[in-house]
């Protein structure tokens, strides 16, 4: 019972906090995903700029708050330009010219970070200071808010997609582009501000995770390969599946590491993946022959 | 054997022999010569799966890496011979292309690319963390590896033929490979995938050979690699390799063998020379890959088959 509340629980609330966020994060890649066919391999540099641009902005105006307004919206800018320049030539062409292009949209991205903002870890400090007590245990109150922040977007995306008509016009965009054009919706105007909506979670992300890690040039690239599996594991192209499978994976990191040391939680990760492959080999709620 | 490469490509490798009797070839320029073309080599051999069967691999980098350390375990443990090298590598990165291609080609498009990047990533960490193979510093300080009991491969001159006949012969197998009917099946699963099922052949069987001989042509490269470098190291597995022999392939020109080869060997002579002006090379090799795939998709070679007005199909797909 004193395992249970100083140890696990802490540990499990962790990882649904952090699963909550790697959920924004996966939903842009699988949404784009859906959309262009491509998987976004500079989508984990939009989440390091989210956190770099929320660094500016609190360097300006001294409030996390306005940073986490202004921080997405500048990064969605930077995803509306970059798709306009990048990826609206290829649409006509084979997606993977897509996932080369972000490829090296992703280096320089990276790079340009680093040439701006050094290489150096930064951190953004918590806007919620300390903890409260919770369940028997004392819990940072700033990670509470990072889990109803992250599940009021989640809510607040499924409620988009569901009860919106632009919700619903980008689902039908996902089904059948083709036949959308038809029907007299700009499609490349809605795949532009799609990508840069995708943008500005992945930026928020970013910026909610930054006071709980660290800022640096490299940051994207290790939740970016995390974000593959978890749209691998829900299922490619499914919404649904994203989030689920985010948490899945958030707790059996935050869970395994009470156990291993992290490079074996890495390899065990993968375990996971390739298990859940072999068994289900289109994730937990793709559909049956998309991609098989 | 003749028929095989033209007059023109012979001159260029009896070009490419004679090159360190040349005067200005220093010990530098001979060692940056072996890294151009050893990593032509394994531009081309991602180019077979790239560029004729249309799977995109973001996992090469682990069958390069794989055999750079099946080399260096057994230079660390007083094996020098090549041949013993080469052979160790082949069964392991054969044996580890089979599991990955297993899982990878029942899938299309950007499954493929996703999983391979995945595997290899599992590799990575693997010899990133395990203390046996030296964990983030690799195996450092190797010896050199010898032809015959004795000759040892020490010096750049031989560095640098070794990878010439390398490349020939690597070269010589992909074109066997890509006129064969084996060959022209790939293309044909590329072309449209289900109709070759269609017409009775088992696809991904074709797709796990095909696999197969890109990883092992690419994991020979890798064990040749320690003996220049004299070291193998766990960054030789990371993705961001992986995504470098993408790039050299699509400078080079999809599905054209000898694109990817001036594509690697151009790679490597702009890494060197940009980055020793600027640090931010990463930007400069980032924008070249986007204008490629922009205005030049079928690379310098494809650009040339344009210029002479000799059209070509979509080379991905």
């Amino acid at each position: 019972m004193e395992y249970l509340i100083a140890i696990l629980l802490p540990q499990l609330l962790h990882g649904v906090v952090f699963g909550a966020a790697l959920g924004l994060l996966a939903l842009g890649l699988t949404v784009i995903f859906g959309l262009l066919g491509v998987m976004n391999f500079a989508h984990g540099e939009l989440y390091m700029f989210g956190a770099y641009a929320g660094i500016v902005v609190i360097g300006l105006t001294n409030s996390f708050w306005v940073a986490l307004v202004a921080a997405p919206l500048l990064v969605a800018a930077v995803g509306a330009v970059t798709e306009v320049a990048t990826l609206r030539p290829l649409y006509r062409r084979e997606p993977l010219y897509g996932l080369i292009v972000t490829f090296g949209l992703a280096l320089i991205f990276r790079e340009g970070a680093r040439q701006l903002f050094g290489g150096d870890m930064r951190r953004i400090l918590p806007p919620i200071e300390g903890s409260i007590p919770l369940l028997g245990m004392t819990y940072p109150k700033y990670r509470l808010f990072l889990l109803a922040a992250s599940s009021i977007l989640l809510l607040a995306i499924w409620l988009f997609f569901t009860r919106t008509r632009a919700g619903i016009i980008v689902r039908a965009a996902v089904q059948d582009a083709e036949m959308l054009d038809g029907l007299g919706v700009n499609v490349p105007r809605v795949f532009t501000l799609t990508f840069a909506g995708s943008a500005a979670l992945a930026a928020l992300a970013g910026l909610l995770l930054a006071p709980v890690f660290t800022v640096y040039p490299q940051m994207g690239v290790e939740m970016i390969l995390l974000a593959f599996i978890v749209v691998i594991l829900g299922g490619m192209g499914s919404l649904g599946g994203s989030v689920v499978a985010a948490f899945v994976i958030g707790i059996a990191q935050s869970l395994l590491t009470l156990w291993m040391n992290p490079q074996r939680v890495a390899i065990a990760i993968f375990g996971i993946m390739i298990v859940v492959l072999i068994v289900r080999p289109r994730g937990f709620f793709g559909r049956e022959g998309v991609l098989e | 054997m003749s028929n095989l490469l033209s007059w023109r490509g012979w001159l260029v490798f009896v070009a490419l022999a004679a090159l360190p009797l040349t005067p200005w070839m220093s010990k530098y320029y001979m060692l940056l010569a072996f890294d151009a073309l050893l990593f032509g080599a394994v531009a081309m051999s991602l180019d077979l799966l790239m560029g004729y069967t249309g799977l995109v691999s973001f996992g090469h980098a682990a069958f390069f890496g794989l055999g750079a350390y099946a080399t260096a375990v057994l230079l660390e443990r007083g094996v020098f011979s090549l041949w013993l090298c080469l052979g160790l590598a082949a069964v392991v990165v054969g044996l580890y292309a089979l599991t990955v291609s297993y899982f990878a080609t029942g899938r299309r498009g950007i499954y493929f690319a996703l999983l391979t990047l995945i595997f290899a990533e599992v590799v990575y960490t693997f010899f990133r963390y395990t203390q046996t193979f030296g964990g983030s510093d690799g195996i450092q300080g190797l010896p050199a590896f010898q032809v015959l009991p004795g000759v040892a491969i020490d010096a750049p001159a031989r560095l640098y033929y070794l990878v010439v006949t390398y490349l020939l012969l690597a070269y010589l197998a992909c074109r066997v490979i890509v006129r064969s009917h084996f060959g022209q099946v790939l293309v044909a699963i590329r072309e449209n995938e289900d109709r070759a099922r269609f017409l009775g052949y088992n696809v991904q069987r074709y797709k796990m050979g095909v696999c197969l001989i890109s990883a092992v042509l690419t994991g020979l490269a890798g064990a040749l690699y320690p003996g220049r470098a004299a070291y193998a190291t766990p960054d030789l597995l990371h993705w961001s390799i992986s995504g470098e022999f993408l790039i050299m392939v699509m400078i080079g020109g999809l599905g054209t063998l000898v694109g990817p080869i001036i594509g690697g060997a151009f790679f490597i002579l702009l890494q060197e020379k940009v980055s020793s002006y600027v640090q931010w090379y990463n930007i400069v090799v980032g924008v070249v890959l986007v204008l490629i795939v922009l205005f030049v998709p079928r690379g310098l070679l494809g650009l040339r088959q344009a210029l002479r007005g000799r059209p070509r199909g979509e080379a991905v797909g």
